[in-house]
C-alpha cells in the first residue's frame, strides 16, 4: 500500500491563527473606541509610539553591522580577531540588559564625557553629560547587547554553508571578499533570516526597558499613567495591544521577505 | 494668675484622657479576625528588611501592627512590588496595603484610603558642590535646572506642586524607574536635584561620602494613607483606632521611634 498524501483543502489552508489575531484586533481597539476610559488610556501612552520604533530601529541597525562585523572576526580564521570576538560575545552575552543599561547610563557615559572634555581641553571647548541624550544611552546599551546576540546569528548562518561551496568559489579564482559577498552570505542569509527576525521582535519588546531611564516611550508613558491613577491593569492591556500590534504587522512582513527569497532561489 | 491656668490644663488633660478612654470603648471589635496586609520592603524607614535579620520592620508595620491589636485582630505580613500590590489589593486578595501611598483623588476612584497616618516632608537632595541655588524657589527659577523623581511617587507630586508650576508633564522632571536611579543621576550631573525624606536622605549621604547635600527647609505636604478594596469594610474600624493612636500620642512614640532614634542607633 503506497501513502497518497491527501490534496490540502481549502479549510486546512486558512491561516486560522492571523483571523484570531484580527479578532484579538479588532475587539481590542473597539474597545478602545467606545470605552471612554480605555481612550483616555490609549491616548495617554500613543505617544510613546514613535519613540519604541526610532528606538528599536536605530539600536537594531546598529546592532546587525556590528553583530555582523563580530560574526566576521570570529570566523575569519584570524586568532587575535576570533579571540578578542568571542570574549566580547560572552561577556555581553552574559550580563542582563537592564544591568548593562544602567553601566552604559551611569558608569560609560560620564566617564565618555570626562574623556572627551579631556581632549577637548586644548582647543578651551567642553561638553556636558546632558547633551548625552538618555534615549541614545540607551540606544547604545541595546545596541551592544544585541550585537552579541545578531553575532551568533551570522555566526551560524556562515558556519551552515558547505565547505565545499567556498572551495569552489576560491578555485575559480575568487577573491575572499567576492567569495563572501557571492557565495557565502546569500547562502547564509537563508539561515540567518528568522532568527534575526526573532531578534527583531524581541528587541521591540526589549526596547520596554528603557523606559527605566524615563525615556517616553510607550512602556513609560504607561507607567506614568497607571501609577497616578491606579489603573494598571487597564493600562496594561493597552499597552500590550500596542505592542501587538508593531510585532505582529512586523512578523507578517518577515514572512512575506522569507516567501519572495524562497521564489528567488528556485 | 497661674493656678487658673494651671487648673485649665488639668482640666484639659482630664477632659482628653475622658475622651480617649471612651474612644477606646467605642472601637469596634473585630473578634479575632486575621488581617491580610501587604507592602514591598523598599521603603526606609516605613517599611524595610532589617539587615540583621531579614525580618520586615519599620514605622508601616509597627502602626498596622497597633491598629490590629486595639481592633482585636491579628496580621499577616505578605510582599509584593508596588504595581503588582495596588492591583491585588484592588482584587481583593490582600486586605490592606501600605508603601508610602500618597492619597489623591483619582486614586480615590479605584480603591479607598484610610485617613492620613503621615504627612511626609520632603527635602531637595543636591550635589555636594552646588551653588546656583539654595532653595526650591532659587531652584524652579532657572529653566535649566532639572529634578528626578519615580513617576505616580511622593517625590514626583512635591517637585511637580511645590517646588515646580504644577505641570505633570513639565519637561524639567526626568523620570527613572527606582529612586536609585534617580539618585545616579543626580551624581553623574543629568538632574540637579532629588526630594526625599530625611532619613533617605541622611542614608545616600552616608553611604557616598562628600557626594550630597540637603538644602532649603521641608517641602510639601503629602497625606499617606493604607489602601484597601472598594467597600472594605477595614476602613471605618482602621480610621477609628488611628484617630486613638494620635491622639493618646502613640503615633508620636512611633514617628520618634522610627525617624530618631532607629537612625541614631545606626
Amino acid at each position: 500500500m503506497t501513502y497518497t498524501p491527501r490534496p490540502p483543502s481549502i479549510l486546512s489552508r486558512v491561516p486560522w491563527w492571523l483571523l484570531a489575531v484580527a479578532l484579538l484586533f479588532v475587539l481590542g481597539f473597539w474597545g478602545i473606541a467606545t470605552d471612554a476610559g480605555y481612550s483616555q488610556i490609549f491616548r495617554a501612552v500613543s505617544g510613546g509610539l514613535v519613540t519604541t520604533l526610532w528606538v528599536t530601529a536605530v539600536a537594531f541597525a546598529a546592532a546587525t553591522v556590528i553583530g555582523l562585523l563580530v560574526a566576521l572576526a570570529r570566523t575569519s580564521g584570524n586568532r587575535i580577531l576570533c579571540e578578542i570576538a568571542t570574549f566580547y560575545v560572552e561577556i555581553i552575552r552574559g550580563i542582563p540588559v537592564l544591568v548593562f543599561l544602567f553601566y552604559v547610563a551611569f558608569v560609560a557615559a560620564p566617564a565618555m564625557v570626562v574623556a572627551i572634555n579631556w581632549a577637548l581641553q586644548p582647543i578651551g571647548a567642553s561638553i556636558t553629560i546632558r547633551q548625552f541624550d538618555f534615549a541614545w544611552r540607551a540606544i547604545v546599551a541595546l545596541t551592544v547587547c544585541y550585537s552579541a546576540f545578531i553575532a551568533e546569528i551570522f555566526r551560524a548562518g556562515i558556519e551552515s554553508v558547505q565547505r565545499g561551496q567556498l572551495e569552489a568559489a576560491r578555485s575559480l579564482g575568487l577573491s575572499r571578499w567576492k567569495c563572501f559577498r557571492l557565495v557565502t552570505f546569500p547562502q547564509a542569509l537563508r539561515t540567518i533570516l528568522p532568527p534575526l527576525a526573532n531578534d527583531f521582535v524581541s528587541m521591540i519588546k526589549d526596547s520596554a526597558l528603557v523606559s527605566a531611564l524615563g525615556v517616553q516611550d510607550i512602556t513609560q508613558l504607561g507607567k506614568v499613567y497607571s501609577s497616578g491613577t491606579f489603573l494598571f491593569f487597564e493600562t496594561y492591556n493597552v499597552v500590550a495591544l500596542l505592542y501587538l500590534t508593531l510585532t505582529i504587522s512586523l512578523s507578517l512582513l518577515v514572512r512575506l521577505l522569507e516567501r519572495y527569497l524562497h521564489e528567488n532561489q528556485r | 494668675m497661674p493656678s487658673i491656668t494651671k487648673l485649665l490644663a488639668a482640666a484639659t488633660a482630664i477632659a482628653t484622657l475622658g475622651l480617649s478612654a471612651a474612644q477606646a470603648q467605642d472601637l469596634p471589635d473585630l473578634a479575632g479576625r486575621e488581617i491580610i496586609a501587604v507592602t514591598e520592603n523598599a521603603y526606609v524607614p516605613l517599611n524595610f528588611a532589617d539587615p540583621a535579620t531579614g525580618e520586615g520592620i519599620g514605622l508601616e508595620y509597627d502602626l498596622f501592627n497597633e491598629i490590629a491589636k486595639r481592633l482585636n485582630a491579628s496580621v499577616k505580613w505578605e510582599l509584593s512590588s508596588w504595581d503588582v500590590m495596588i492591583q491585588a489589593v484592588r482584587d481583593g486578595q490582600f486586605e490592606v496595603g501600605m508603601d508610602g501611598i500618597t492619597i489623591n483623588d483619582e486614586r480615590k476612584e479605584q480603591i479607598d484610603f484610610s485617613d492620613s497616618y503621615l504627612t511626609s516632608q520632603q527635602l531637595m537632595l543636591v550635589r555636594a558642590d552646588e551653588t546656583r541655588f539654595t532653595d526650591a524657589a532659587t531652584f524652579a527659577a532657572d529653566a535649566n535646572n532639572l529634578v528626578g523623581a519615580q513617576a505616580g511617587t511622593t517625590n514626583f507630586y512635591v517637585a511637580v506642586y511645590n517646588v515646580l508650576d504644577g505641570d505633570e508633564a513639565n519637561p524639567r522632571i526626568k523620570l527613572f524607574d527606582t529612586f536609585g536611579a534617580s539618585v545616579s543621576a543626580l551624581q553623574a550631573g543629568d538632574v540637579d536635584t532629588v526630594l526625599m525624606d530625611q532619613t533617605s536622605a541622611n542614608g545616600y549621604i552616608g553611604a557616598n561620602p562628600g557626594a550630597f547635600k540637603v538644602i532649603g527647609e521641608p517641602l510639601g505636604t503629602e497625606d499617606f494613607g493604607f489602601i484597601f478594596a472598594k467597600g472594605s469594610d477595614l476602613v471605618g474600624p482602621v480610621n477609628a483606632a488611628l484617630a486613638q493612636i494620635k491622639a493618646d500620642g502613640t503615633m508620636d512614640a512611633i514617628q520618634k521611634k522610627w525617624f530618631y532614634e532607629y537612625n541614631a542607633a545606626q
